[in-house]
């Protein structure tokens, strides 16, 4: 399955470009390793499984 | 009872002596400006000073001007709170060439109100992206206890100027834990009010689904006085609660009596220090606290605060790092950088299991009326250790320090840091924690530990 795993040196040159976020070469390897790294913090996030009637709390008032 | 003019000198006991006419406030303020004068070169706690400001207000108190509860009380705010004349830093480099505040942060005008004199603006984390105190721009704020710790952050000048005895009381903000980490580390008492409880109106913001301000001091009851003169709807800032003022103050000798108290188990037990866990023990022993009781899912709940963090963090600075990357800290820049790149899915996922979470923790507040939990899974680390070892793993010192701060803030509880110190060691504090809008509970719980003497904050 390692075909699977997110190639992230591309994901974030990719998105870089996509948001116009120009990254200096000197910058890079750190952002890299800081995705990768959120991309390990999130698994617990993206591993639970919600509810669909279940929404957002947000605090905005008409 | 402490001399007013020393640096042991609780914000209550200089109200008192001031109120009292056993002291002046001028004498008071020139005496905390003689010490952060003496003591900025070993902790750094500072990065403005405004002394003839200080002068001035104290001595329009003497004449009898503003009277209050914390008459002549010498404080000092994090440098994300505006200060009128001054720009608002928020730890960067990058905002001291924008716009000087016009006004007052709201907390500053409030706490000026109760006789208060604001002496100075605090070091901290860049952004407030930090838990460490360590800044590259202004250098990093220095932990009163061993200078060569870190203090904490990102309040970090807050844990250091109060933890030194510059000053008793220091306001700053906590979005993950950075009133809760240096109140930990630099052995405080610290509240954590709940979300939306005190106005965030006149301070440079980080995340605005967390972002929360509040006190660190020396005693409890100095936190609950500055609690309540900073409670009260605030119509410039849209989370601000519209309930009525709670004063807490009056209520503090109350005792715990009535109080059902647990300790969080599973992931508030496991992933820190031993002497983390031991501050918990100690406290619950002294409480009479046998029960235990787990927070289902918090370690979704710290990773949705990261995920919510890193994205809104970025999207706020996101025009400054597309202009002026190479003025940002380096410690922060690449961090808000990988935050831009994020999936937009992630975050709406956060927000939504954040509604599932907090329905969930409630549950376990029909239960208990206090939670205790630690508050950094270790003592100060050294000034600019990369790595610590939690359980016999390696793991980042910055991603790390508010692992056990990040599930409670995710829901805005409100929660009192309270230290403890074994001799010879760091401090390191447990937090105690309440239902939302309960401060109360948690403050009584804080004074009677201190009562007992099993939390006690000794200037350094």
């Amino acid at each position: 399955m390692a075909d699977d795993k997110p190639d992230i040196a591309r994901w974030v040159d990719e998105e870089a470009k996509a948001i116009g976020l120009p990254i200096a070469p000197e910058y890079r390897a750190n952002v890299i390793l800081n995705v990768e790294r959120s991309l390990a913090i999130a698994q617990p996030l993206l591993a639970v499984e919600l509810e669909d009637e279940l929404t957002p709390a947000p605090v905005f008032r008409p | 009872m402490s001399d007013p003019l020393s640096k042991a000198a609780t914000a209550a006991e200089i109200a008192r002596a001031v109120a009292g006419g056993k002291a002046k406030a001028s004498a008071v303020v020139e005496a905390a400006l003689t010490r952060i004068d003496v003591t900025e070169p070993t902790v750094n706690a500072f990065t403005d000073i405004v002394a003839e400001r200080a002068r001035k207000r104290a001595a329009e108190i003497d004449a009898g001007r503003h009277r209050g509860p914390l008459m002549g009380v010498p404080f000092a705010v994090k440098n994300l709170f505006d200060i009128e004349g001054l720009p608002t830093r928020a730890g960067s480099k990058i905002n001291v060439d924008g716009p000087k505040a016009r006004r007052d942060g709201a907390l500053v005008r409030r706490l000026e109100a109760a006789g208060a004199v604001l002496v100075g603006g605090l070091n901290m984390g860049e952004y407030a992206y930090d838990f460490t105190g360590e800044n590259a721009h202004y250098g990093p704020s220095r932990n009163p206890h061993d200078p060569t710790r870190m203090t904490g952050g990102s309040s970090g000048g807050s844990g250091a100027a109060v933890a030194s005895g510059e000053v008793p009381l220091a306001l700053g903000s906590d979005t993950n834990g950075s009133i809760r980490v240096p109140s930990s580390l630099c052995g405080l008492f610290g509240l954590k009010p709940t979300y939306g409880r005190l106005s965030r109106a006149g301070s440079f913001p980080f995340v605005d689904a967390f972002d929360h301000l509040g006190p660190l001091a020396r005693s409890t009851e100095d936190l609950a006085l500055s609690f309540d003169a900073m409670q009260g709807w605030d119509p410039d800032d849209p989370v601000c609660t519209d309930r009525d003022p709670e004063p807490t103050a009056l209520s503090l000798g109350e005792g715990i009596d009535g109080l059902r108290i647990a300790v969080a188990g599973d992931y508030f037990a496991r992933g820190g220090e031993p002497e983390a866990f031991e501050a918990v023990a100690t406290v619950a022993k002294a409480l009479g606290a046998t029960r235990t009781v787990i927070l289902p899912q918090a370690a979704a709940a710290r990773s949705a605060a990261y995920v919510i963090t890193a994205m809104e963090g970025a999207q706020l600075h996101l025009p400054r790092l597309r202009t002026r990357p190479q003025d940002f800290d380096p410690e922060t820049r690449e961090r808000f950088m990988a935050g831009a790149l994020l999936p937009g899915s992630w975050y709406v996922k956060a927000q939504r299991f954040r509604r599932h979470y907090r329905a969930n923790v409630l549950k376990v507040f029909d239960e208990v009326d206090i939670v205790l939990a630690p508050a950094t899974p270790a003592s100060a680390p050294k000034i600019g250790q990369a790595m610590m070892k939690l359980d016999g793993v390696e793991l980042s010192v910055r991603a790390n320090l508010g692992v056990f701060t990040q599930p409670i803030s995710f829901i805005g509880l409100p929660v009192v840091a309270v230290p403890t110190r074994q001799p010879g060691a760091m401090p390191i504090g447990v937090q105690v924690i309440a239902r939302p809008y309960n401060e109360q509970a948690a403050l009584r719980v804080a004074a009677h530990l201190e009562k007992q003497g099993v939390c006690v904050a000794t200037p350094a």
